[in-house]
């Protein structure tokens, strides 16, 4: 990791653009998909701001990240089911907030 | 045996969840029964230690920090474990009527009820900034899971959004831990309290961290997922999603600002996060007094009370910490009371409109009665726990010549008198005009009992408040009083 | 510096594919390239661990799940095929800008600020040799920081819980694309299946002193369990038996009780007794995740022998 700065500007740009996306797009598929490229930008940032130690990455660093790896595909995984499952039931997958508080 | 009492408050509700899902029929209740049952023994014996040592610490695995990670029980984390156990097992039995473990949908409720309790317990207790994150995913998946055990469509959009905020919350809180890491080289919040220097970076990880955990604390303005979740989520689940769940990220946010941060004297950021708490406080109650269901009104109540915990960052001070956790405490028993009162009068009047529950009091003087008691505790009238917490926190504010936070206090008990009454003014108007009531059954009368029992609990608080406070002021981080 | 830039760019305009702007189908395939691209990213910045995770779980297990929740939702007519038209926002695109500042800054600022000291890492150094394994990032997450570990087992069965109970039903209707019907593909199953499983068992073993492990091993049996579902070699099936079900809670389970066994015998809480327990909790949790995974892909409680 000969140039951590280029790996914190990409974070950067992936961190600005899957959140412009999360709230512009109307799709729950691509809120998702937003979300995980959210979550792959904290994954960089969380292994290169650890830095080298004894010449390589931090394993410390590395092993969260493999947890939060594990955590990411089983929320994303508990999120499709839902949104499936509220498109077999509603029909649409619309989250409009007038169907639900009685109003 | 403070490893074994500890391990028993985390891992016995797992096993137990695990054993729910491979045993056959009626062996479910005997898991469910196991996993939940020797919590309060353990934690009355570790209150017990606690009292004696001040404080527990364990390092699991036997690695200390930093390489490890460290359990650690205060007098605050041991409050707020007495009020999971205790949500756990009553609402629990609420929940018993409703979701029996040998049918169907009890066998989806159980294991995640059983992992819900068992990961806010090991929220509590953890010391390390990235297994707290670990943690809190487990709260938010088994927390939503339990939303939409019924499969309603308003429960199952609100999860969805729930769900998506709750993500992004926790994606700013593992940003800040990874700044807090990259500076300090630890993820122990205490070790990490030492190192971490009040400069650009340790202030952002502080901001991050915190934005993330007011999403899932559904603080003002952060709080447009909570009433249709709360408002629409089976009753029980309710009861602890406002008693419980939200804390939970509350809490970790008093951990960050008072025993990460607690010597950076960062008046401006503790002044922003109290005025975020009065806007909650007024907002909330606002919203509250112009709804149309009841769970909605609760629901909003639960945003309206939420606020008070953010008064001890500008209260800031030992009374005002034990007047807030008291609160916290005494709120989590009367919203939980509330929410399954709510619930039996939505399960067996098949509404919970304010307008088709015209005496109501007539059809189910019991829960009328519990949601009454349940609002005194909510309103801080004497004697209850909310009295106690009130009265506290108008002392300090007084004490402090805080007149904004005294104005507040006052404004938001007077709009939660306004919003409860005009519930109770529905339920007991006449001429009657809420449905016949179907024959009832000894479920119902349990459900109607133990929603009862959580409201005299909160009324109970009001009377043996001192060593509660005892025990709290045993955990204050930053000295004597203001 | 060439090769930095590189995968750099090539990841922010992969996210910009499959974020902005194309159909929504186009962007799942450019979602699924990223992390592709991603993975080479973690091996070139040096972790073989997270390069394999990341192709196996984040590009390709997260992918697939994506993929058929889109086949899924168009078959149910729920969705119109075509990205309904984004919400046009300036606030949304200051936020963005800010955020992506933000993350610049205070990136930069950290890595100026490196002193390549991180303690606990360095205190990870020197206590791992007494542990007999050779890869760190196995000691990190079975012996020195397992608690996570478990809770993150635990997180992927409440998971799994969550979205049976999300889906409502005992029995298994959600759709499947028809299996393809070609005669390659048995062969192609008949070599793949057993060779994968060799690699999975494999990447378990080597994990203790190489890169690899349960969770990468857990990918890959998932993977295979992903091709077997699409082949129409296994299908969904209307119940979970007792095998399922102790299947899904067994990574759980072994770690709970090794970790409360040592607790019995005098030894701290999960505390690892030796290399042993490492296969041991690590099988278990390859079984646990893999067979997971492949239930939530299949949308059912249950596995049985073929598709009818």
């Amino acid at each position: 990791m000969n140039h951590p700065e280029i790996w914190m500007l990409a974070a950067a740009g992936l961190f600005g653009l899957g959140l412009y996306s999360l709230i512009i797009a109307r799709h729950l598929l691509r809120q998702l998909i937003a979300i995980k490229i959210m979550g792959s930008a904290v994954f960089l940032v969380l292994v290169v701001t650890a830095g080298l130690v004894d010449g390589s990455l931090d394993g410390i660093a590395q092993a969260l990240v493999l947890t939060g790896i594990v955590i990411a595909v089983a929320a994303i995984a508990f999120a499709l089911a839902l949104v499936v499952s509220l498109a077999e039931t509603t029909g649409s997958i619309s989250l409009n907030p007038d169907d639900d508080d009685g109003r | 045996m403070v490893a074994e009492a500890l391990a028993c408050l985390v891992l016995v509700p797992v096993v137990a969840a695990c054993l729910a899902l491979v045993l056959p029929g009626r062996w479910r209740w005997l898991a469910v029964a196991a996993g939940l049952l020797p919590l309060p023994l353990a934690m009355a014996w570790l209150t017990g230690e606690l009292g004696r040592e001040g404080l527990i610490t364990v390092a699991v695995a036997g690695f200390e920090a930093p390489l490890g990670i460290v359990w650690r029980l205060d007098g605050l984390s041991a409050v707020l474990v007495w009020l999971n156990i205790i949500i756990a097992l009553l609402v629990g039995l609420h929940a018993a009527a409703h979701y029996p473990a040998d049918k169907l949908n009890g066998f989806r409720f159980w294991p995640l009820w059983l992992l819900l309790s068992g990961a806010m317990n090991a929220l509590l207790l953890s010391a390390d900034l990235f297994n707290l994150f670990v943690t809190l995913e487990l709260v938010t998946l088994a927390a939503i899971g339990l939303l939409v055990v019924d499969r309603k469509p308003q429960a199952m959009r609100a999860a969805v959004r729930y769900l998506l905020l709750a993500l992004l919350g926790s994606l700013f809180y593992l940003l800040g831990v990874a700044l807090v890491y990259g500076q300090t080289g630890t993820l122990d919040l205490y070790q990490a309290a030492g190192v971490l220097q009040p400069d650009l970076l340790g202030h952002t990880a502080l901001v991050l961290m915190t934005v993330g955990l007011l999403v899932k604390a559904a603080i003002f303005p952060l709080h447009g997922w909570l009433p249709a979740a709360h408002g629409n989520a089976p009753g029980p689940v309710s009861a602890v999603l406002s008693a419980m769940v939200v804390k939970v990220a509350v809490y970790l946010v008093w951990r960050l600002w008072l025993w990460l941060a607690g010597d950076w004297a960062i008046p401006a950021g503790l002044t922003m996060l109290g005025l975020l708490g009065a806007l909650a406080i007024v907002y909330g109650s606002l919203q509250a007094l112009v709804q149309q269901r009841v769970k909605m009104i609760v629901a909003y109540s639960t945003v309206a009370q939420l606020g008070y915990l953010m008064l001890l960052f500008p209260l800031l001070g030992l009374v005002a910490f034990q007047a807030t956790s008291y609160h916290l405490l005494s709120h989590g028993l009367a919203k939980a009371a509330m929410f399954l009162a709510a619930a039996n009068l939505l399960t067996r009047l098949g509404t919970d409109q304010l307008g088709d529950l015209r005496g109501a009091d007539r059809r189910m003087p019991l829960d009328v009665f519990t949601l009454a008691l349940a609002g005194v505790s909510i309103l801080g009238l004497p004697p209850s726990g909310g009295f106690i917490a009130k009265w506290l926190m108008l002392q300090t504010a007084l004490a402090q010549g805080g007149w904004l936070w005294v104005g507040v206090i006052l404004v938001g008990g007077l709009l939660a008198a306004a919003y409860l009454f005009r519930v109770l003014a529905v339920l007991c108007a006449r001429p009657v005009a809420c449905p016949e009531l179907p024959v009832s059954g000894k479920a119902d009368q349990l459900t109607s009992l133990v929603a009862l029992g959580l409201a005299l609990a909160a009324l109970a608080a009001g009377f043996v408040p001192a060593p509660v406070l005892k025990l709290l002021a045993t955990a204050w981080p930053l000295g004597g009083a203001p | 510096m060439v090769i930095d830039v590189f995968l750099a760019l090539g990841l922010v305009v992969l996210a910009w594919q499959a974020l902005i702007g194309g159909s929504l189908f186009r962007g799942i395939v450019m979602f699924i390239v990223f992390g592709m691209v991603l993975t080479l990213a973690w091996a070139w910045l040096g972790s073989p661990d997270l390069a394999m995770a990341e192709a196996a779980i984040g590009a390709g297990v997260t992918g697939a799940l994506i993929m058929i929740a889109y086949w899924r939702l168009r078959r149910i007519n729920a969705v119109e095929p075509r990205d309904p038209s984004p919400a046009r926002s300036r606030l949304a695109l200051v936020i963005a800008v800010l955020a992506t500042g933000l993350v610049g800054a205070i990136g930069l600022a950290a890595v100026s600020a490196l002193t390549g000291d991180a303690t606990a890492a360095r205190v990870m150094n020197e206590t791992l040799p007494d542990t007999g394994l050779g890869n760190p990032i196995t000691g990190v997450l079975i012996v020195f920081r397992n608690l996570d570990t478990l809770l993150e087992v635990a997180v992927v069965l409440a998971a799994y819980i969550a979205a049976r109970a999300a889906l409502g039903r005992e029995s298994a209707d959600l759709p499947l694309p028809p299996a393809p019907d070609t005669p390659l593909l048995t062969p192609l199953v008949v070599t793949l299946a057993p060779l994968t499983m060799v690699v999975a068992i494999y990447l378990l073993k080597a994990g203790s002193q190489y890169p690899g492990g349960a969770f990468q091993a857990s990918a890959l049996l998932a993977a295979l369990g992903v091709l077997l579902v699409l082949t129409g070699r296994v299908g969904p099936a209307a119940a979970a038996n007792w095998l399922t079900r102790a299947g899904l809670v067994i990574g759980t389970l072994v770690f709970c009780l090794v970790g409360l066994g040592m607790l019995v015998i005098g030894a701290p809480l999960l505390a690892i007794p030796g290399i042993w327990a490492v296969y041991l909790i690590e099988a278990a949790m390859m079984i646990s995740i893999g067979l997971t995974l492949v239930l939530l892909f299949a949308g059912a409680p249950g596995l049985s022998g073929k598709r009818s």
